[in-house]
């Protein structure tokens, strides 16, 4: 969880020196998520009977991988120091194209992948272009491009509906050979994926542009390339998102995507990455994710009346950034010294 | 960011500019966007006349300059968090939260507007300053804060109300909407609190500050700025003006619902983005933010009532916005000089 690389550009000078191994912890914003996700966990375990079996677990896996998905090509566009707010759109949009035009068995359901990943890189790659090439307000556009994919996807489908197969209902939900869970599998393999484009040309240009765009573009980064390419790589999060959430929900509902919208800003800065760009990582975003979804479970399983859950999601929120930011602040203070 | 340098858009150089040329391009920046904002509105609700009778009318007009009050209202606060460079996210329950209480407390009796609705607007700058706090001196993020704050608030009101929000419309409040022998009285006061927005953000040392502290903190840090008393004052404005959102909608629809608020929390947000304000703070002036808010009603109702499919009427809603940021971007009038080529050369 602990690498180098993940903080900020603008700290690298201090890691000359090398700082001990809490202070590291604690400024790395995964380790309060995980902190978060353990304590979740113990509450979780202590208030209800089955919460560690197999399938609860699988359960929680499955309910928050369309969000770890989405957040974690959220957190592209977040590092770039962007908005996107088109995830809510695109995840609607990719559910119903797959619901609708998805096929039986895996060669169908890879077809719906294709689908979906090819409609989230096109919306991706208007957004980058524009923002990008034409410097429009990130905020403001993906707001434009959400619209405009909740209304295409009204013509696709204007009520819940569609065709699910089998395959993608059961088989990619399930529990692969019975032990372990395919989200699970999906998501590492996700994080596999963005551990490789981190060392990439763009993956440095992406911490570098976000951290300061006018020092990145001095140093020669291909700034517009490089938040083109997170638009783009972004769309394609967001309609794996979809895509599994149509797995997970087996319908098409033109108005899937709505929830995402906060939730996956929530996640991502849950998990540690700044919204002023250039720190942060997509590790942190999808336990973010889990939280979310496991805290839900939790409000339920302790029974807290629902009319309340609203308040200690909120506060929870809060709770969490407050203690990331004290122990951020703890973990920074051999930084200034050095 | 990269658009800011060259056009200066601080609204205290509006003289600076005047150079020569016609009088279009001698304006501020972001008065000609306003001003153009105002235009598109008056074209689409004169252009609506082709869709039939009823439309493109005075009477249409007035009505469509009556709903955007609240959209106006709430982005008033929206736009003095987002000069921080911040974002409220909790307007839409905030919003919620003023109709609901104004329903409980102002309803019934027309002198209980005198307490009410004061009592209200302080509550809702108070729970406004609580954010302002979280980000100024916890120094929680805005987006989380803000989205945090109004999670639960939401969940206090549906508490508070029991899912059912009880109480009686207000008749004092509806006068403001109601058709008068000297007009609509909300529109005089739309145009009065407009002017004293403005004036708040162009003229006053509190309006100068948030300008100073949204281009540059640091810079207001080091000037000896109220930098937490200013960022947790923006926050209180944005709460309180989304509580008198609230309140006012009340007056107009004569009930509240738990969902009051929610069709307002995006809008508001566009409005001021349209508006020509920077999200990333420093610049930006109110015409036009009310200019976005006058826009995105317009549109909202013209395409309502577009006799096409929702899926059709929701892709023009999000087309026009798109053309108008498009369209707005660089200064309009040098893209009417430069004959519509419009690639921007980076220095």
């Amino acid at each position: 969880m602990n690498h180098p690389a993940s903080t900020s550009m603008s700290t690298s000078s201090a890691q000359l020196r090398p700082q001990p191994w809490y202070r590291r912890m604690l400024s790395d914003g995964t380790t309060i998520i995980v902190a978060i996700l353990a304590v979740l966990t113990v509450i979780f375990a202590a208030t209800q009977a089955d919460a560690l079996s197999g399938s609860v677990l699988n359960d929680i896996l499955n309910n928050s991988l369309p969000l770890a998905l989405a957040a974690a090509g959220g957190t592209l566009v977040v590092l770039t120091r962007g908005f996107d707010l088109s995830v809510a759109g695109v995840v609607s949009l990719t559910n119903v194209l797959v619901a609708v035009y998805g096929g039986d068995g895996p060669w169908g359901a890879l077809q719906g992948a294709a689908i979906a990943i090819a409609a989230g890189a096109a919306v991706g790659a208007i957004n980058g272009y524009l923002v990008a090439y034409w410097n429009l307000q990130s905020i403001a556009l993906t707001l434009a491009s959400m619209i405009v994919c909740s209304g295409v996807t009204l013509l696709i489908l204007d009520a819940p509906g569609g065709n699910v197969s089998d395959f993608m209902t059961y088989t990619l939900t399930d529990r692969i050979g019975g032990v372990v869970p395919a989200a699970l599998v999906i998501a590492v393999v996700a994080y596999a994926l963005w551990r490789i484009l981190r060392r990439t040309d763009w993956g440095v240009g992406l911490y570098a542009t976000g951290a300061d765009e006018a020092a990145a573009t001095l140093a020669g980064v291909p700034v517009k390339r490089v938040k083109l390419i997170s638009y783009v790589l972004a769309g394609v999060c967001y309609g794996l998102a979809g895509f599994m959430l149509t797995a997970q929900t087996s319908t098409g509902t033109p108005n899937a995507g709505d929830p995402f919208l906060l939730l996956v800003f929530a996640a991502i800065a849950l998990g540690g990455t700044s919204f002023a760009g250039g720190r942060g990582g997509v590790a942190g975003s999808m336990l973010g994710a889990l939280t979310l979804t496991l805290l839900q479970k939790v409000l339920f399983s302790t029974g807290v009346s629902s009319f309340y859950t609203g308040i200690f999601q909120g506060v929870v929120m809060i709770a969490a950034v407050v203690v990331a930011v004290v122990f951020a602040r703890i973990g920074s203070r051999g930084e200034a010294l050095a | 960011m990269t658009q800011t340098p060259m056009t200066g858009g601080r609204p205290a150089d509006t003289r600076d500019n005047a150079a020569a040329g016609g009088l279009f391009s001698r304006m501020d920046r972001d008065v000609r966007t306003a001003i153009a904002l105002f235009v598109i509105s008056f074209v689409l609700i004169a252009a609506s006349r082709l869709l039939g009778p009823n439309f493109g009318s005075l009477a249409q007009m007035k009505a469509i300059l009556v709903i955007s009050s609240f959209l106006m209202v709430v982005a008033f606060g929206q736009q003095m968090v987002i000069l921080l460079g911040g974002l409220d996210l909790s307007v839409a329950s905030m919003m919620t939260l003023g109709g609901v209480l104004a329903f409980k407390w102002v309803g019934g009796s027309d002198m209980a507007v005198v307490w009410g609705v004061p009592a209200i607007l302080l509550i809702t700058a108070a729970l406004g300053a609580v954010s302002g706090i979280g980000v100024s001196l916890v120094k929680i993020p805005p987006f989380i804060m803000t989205l945090a704050m109004g999670v639960i608030l939401y969940g206090v009101t549906l508490g508070f109300t029991q899912g059912t929000p009880t109480g009686q419309p207000s008749a004092a409040l509806s006068t403001l909407f109601a058709n008068t022998a000297f007009g609509v009285p909300i529109l005089y006061l739309m145009v009065a609190g407009t002017a004293a927005c403005c004036f708040l953000q162009m003229r006053t040392g509190f309006g100068r500050k948030i300008y100073a502290l949204g281009t540059n903190p640091t810079a207001a840090y080091v000037a000896a700025l109220p930098v937490h008393r200013l960022t947790i004052a923006a926050y209180a404005i944005s709460g309180a003006s989304a509580g008198l959102a609230g309140i006012l909608m009340l007056g107009y629809v004569r009930g509240v619902t738990l969902t009051l608020g929610q069709s307002y929390l995006l809008p508001s947000v566009a409005a001021v983005v349209i508006g020509g304000t920077s999200i990333v703070g420093g610049r930006g002036i109110y015409l036009g933010a009310a200019a976005g808010a006058v826009l995105l009603t317009t549109l909202s109702t013209i395409v309502a009532s577009l006799g096409i499919a929702q899926g059709w009427r929701t892709i023009v809603y999000g087309a026009v916005i798109f053309v108008a940021l498009v369209l707005l971007r660089d200064d309009l009038a040098t893209l009417l000089k430069r004959g519509g080529s419009s690639r921007k050369k980076q220095p």
